[in-house]
């Protein structure tokens, strides 16, 4: 019990369940099941990108904010490229996952090679990446989208019929989210790789005197941010049906403050699955919550703004702590 | 204060005005006539103080190892304070204001602004949060609240004498070029031969030996990210002037070109490094560049991604010529000591 309350999990998943609690006390209709699947479906997107961001996180120094420009390119690059020559959702999904990846790998590089700090190279990428994007397509829309998109993102797992004759059920991009869940939590808790992550986001000296190869984890790292942003690039086509140049950009603070906010520490080396949906969890509560109440969501940004500095701050205080804890050790033993 | 902490060794500078000679000559050939005709000089002094004064802010910050992302967002907040207050104190005739209303407003357009760097410098100062994370809540936390105060609305109508401000001219000489010329011969003083600047760049080299050494670093470095603050008000008083309106979004891929101009000026983005003419010059050639691609039509998504792919040549140049310098450093250590030459460690980050 005591481990339990010493978790920001638990007050995290305390804080969703009062915010339910208000909304739906206010507004019922936010229990019905169809708003919970409803909003499981839409946050898909932003969930899946948050895995990505969690590794980034744990590999310590500054958070990677390109890669919603790397979802972007990859979602006009599939949307063309399955409208030009054919395809399937595989096709789109290997499309995605190599360009994605590709995209993801050359952050990596540059961070590594240069030794810059993420967020400037990933500013620098994000502009390239997003520019030449909207250079090469001149910023056009693309309104019809292979029919494969609508098919994967309507599919329902255990359809229902409710009262007035509407069908809702379990959405194929909640699976594909959980997927996401699945994978990062079985790298880096159960492979070498993911122990050498956290590694090097704890202490990358010690991490490379171990023998740990962390060029390659790095390049792992970013390489797999990028395919998740793929990932989600699909996800995001399936709901939005559509491919517009600026849909995808500008979530990346959003994305983060979910992340920071589920206990991922900014200064590396920690972080959980758990946290990182219930993070997210939390926005799509509160984004669905404002829509409900009649909120204007114009609040919504102030609320991230809020979460990333108290997120910040509150790692940074825990630090400092420690810090001050440890001296206090070392100084009661010299006496 | 006596002994400048900036070395003045004569030519410095000769790689950077090297390169704006060769940018002028470039950009004079591609748009002959154009280019370096007095319409466009006259264009050019009236765009390079929003862009030197959110640089210089930017230096300021960069100086002491810091960053500032809400350099734009603080900008965009001090307009946005400046005209509600106007349009409240007017009764929603801003454009007939008072010089006293008119003073009254941009006060408390600046007082939001150093709110702003209050809160980032308590951040940094007091609790020790990365300034790269500190300002990247800020900078979100501004433009919420840009958004909130402006509804997503954009807003106009402001006195004369605002306007005069990114739009006048002063015998002939823009307004803003003028008040530029006072700002940077002001920040001259303030690094080059005050304690607040020496304390600046000892700060930047090493927090703990500075504090070791009896300097507050705290009170600096909150003193510090007010004044880089103080740098956005400004430039939110020209842009108003300049725009005639302001909005909650405006002039963001400003904060890339204000980070690439601290590369480009030399400024070393660990701290402790940065000299005022290196800026001057680095915003010059900005400013030329960006003019003459738009005399030329370039598309300016193009332009963004020209940027964002400069910063990564400059990183990639800085990174070789610095190792270049390192190695050649310590052969020369090795040398005097007649020592043999070690690797240098692992993982410098």
């Amino acid at each position: 019990m005591k481990s339990l309350l010493n978790r920001s999990e638990f007050y995290l998943a305390l804080l969703i369940l009062l915010l339910c609690v208000v909304i739906g006390s206010l507004n019922p209709h936010f229990f019905a099941l169809q708003n919970i699947l409803g909003f499981l479906k839409t946050s898909s997107v932003n969930g899946i990108l948050a895995v990505g961001v969690l590794f980034v996180l744990i590999l310590g120094g500054t958070p990677d904010v390109s890669f919603t420009a790397i979802a972007q390119v990859v979602e006009y690059v599939v949307v063309l490229a399955t409208l030009r020559w054919g395809g399937d959702i595989a096709v789109g999904f290997f499309i995605a996952c190599a360009l994605g990846a590709a995209l993801g790998a050359v952050n990596g590089f540059l961070i590594h090679y240069f030794r810059v700090t993420t967020i400037i190279v990933t500013i620098a990428t994000f502009n390239v990446y997003y520019g030449l994007l909207y250079v090469m397509t001149g910023g056009g829309v693309i309104f019809v989208v292979p029919r494969f998109f609508k098919d994967f993102g309507e599919y329902l797992i255990l359809p229902t019929t409710d009262a007035s004759g509407g069908v809702f059920g379990l959405s194929l991009l909640t699976v594909l989210w959980a997927g996401a869940l699945a994978l990062g939590w079985f790298i880096l808790r159960r492979t070498f790789l993911g122990r050498s992550i956290l590694a090097m986001g704890g202490n990358e000296i010690a991490a490379e005197r171990l023998g740990i190869r962390t060029f390659w984890v790095r390049m792992f790292v970013f390489a797999f941010v990028g395919l998740l942003s793929g990932v989600a690039a699909i996800a995001h086509t399936a709901i939005v049906l559509s491919a517009i140049p600026n849909s995808i950009v500008g979530k990346e603070l959003e994305v983060i403050a979910a992340v920071v906010l589920g206990g991922a520490s900014l200064f590396g080396g920690k972080g959980t699955i758990t946290g990182t949906l219930l993070g997210v969890l939390l926005f799509a509560v509160l984004r669905n919550g404002l829509v409900l109440l009649n909120i204007s969501s114009y609040w919504y940004d102030v609320a991230i703004g809020i979460a990333i500095t108290v997120g910040v701050s509150f790692s940074a205080f825990q630090q400092l702590r420690s810090r001050r804890s440890k001296v206090n050790v070392i100084v009661a033993q010299a006496a | 204060m006596k002994t400048p902490l900036v070395s003045h060794r004569s030519f410095v500078d000769a790689p950077l005005i090297g390169i704006l000679i060769a940018v002028v000559v470039l950009m004079a050939i591609l748009s002959p006539v154009r280019f370096l005709s007095p319409l466009n000089l006259e264009s050019m002094a009236y765009q390079l103080p929003m862009l030197a004064l959110l640089s210089l802010g930017m230096m300021i910050s960069m100086l002491t190892g810091g960053i500032n992302l809400a350099i734009v967002s603080a900008a965009n907040l001090t307009g946005i304070v400046t005209a509600l207050t106007l349009k409240l104190l007017t009764g929603g005739d801003s454009a007939s204001a008072s010089v006293a209303i008119t003073l009254v407003a941009m006060a408390a357009g600046l007082m939001s602004a150093l709110a702003a760097g209050a809160l980032m410098g308590f951040l940094v100062a007091y609790l020790e949060v990365p300034a790269i994370l500190a300002t990247l809540g800020a900078m979100t936390l501004i433009d919420g609240i840009n958004v909130v105060l402006t509804r997503g609305y954009t807003l106009s109508d402001f006195p004369g004498m605002l306007l005069a401000i990114g739009n006048g001219a002063i015998l002939g000489v823009p307004a803003p070029f003028v008040m530029l010329i006072v700002v940077v011969l002001a920040l001259h003083v303030l690094l080059a031969r005050t304690r607040f600047g020496f304390d600046l760049y000892m700060i930047g080299s090493n927090l703990t030996a500075a504090r070791y050494s009896n300097i507050d670093t705290r009170a600096v470095l909150m003193r510090q990210y007010l004044l880089s603050a103080a740098f956005s008000a400004l430039t939110g008083f020209v842009m108003m002037g300049q725009f005639n309106s302001v909005k909650s979004n405006y002039a963001q891929s400003y904060l890339l070109v204000s980070v690439l101009a601290c590369f480009l000026g030399g400024v070393d983005p660990f701290g402790g490094v940065g000299r005022l003419s290196g800026m001057v010059l680095a915003v010059v050639i900005l400013q030329a560049i960006s003019s003459g691609v738009n005399l030329m039509r370039v598309d300016p998504f193009f332009v963004t991604a020209m940027w964002g792919a400069m910063i990564l040549a400059l990183i990639a140049i800085n990174h070789f010529s610095g190792r270049w310098r390192r190695s050649a450093r310590l052969a020369e250590v090795a040398r005097t000591l007649g020592v043999e030459q070690r690797p240098p460690p692992v993982g410098e980050r």
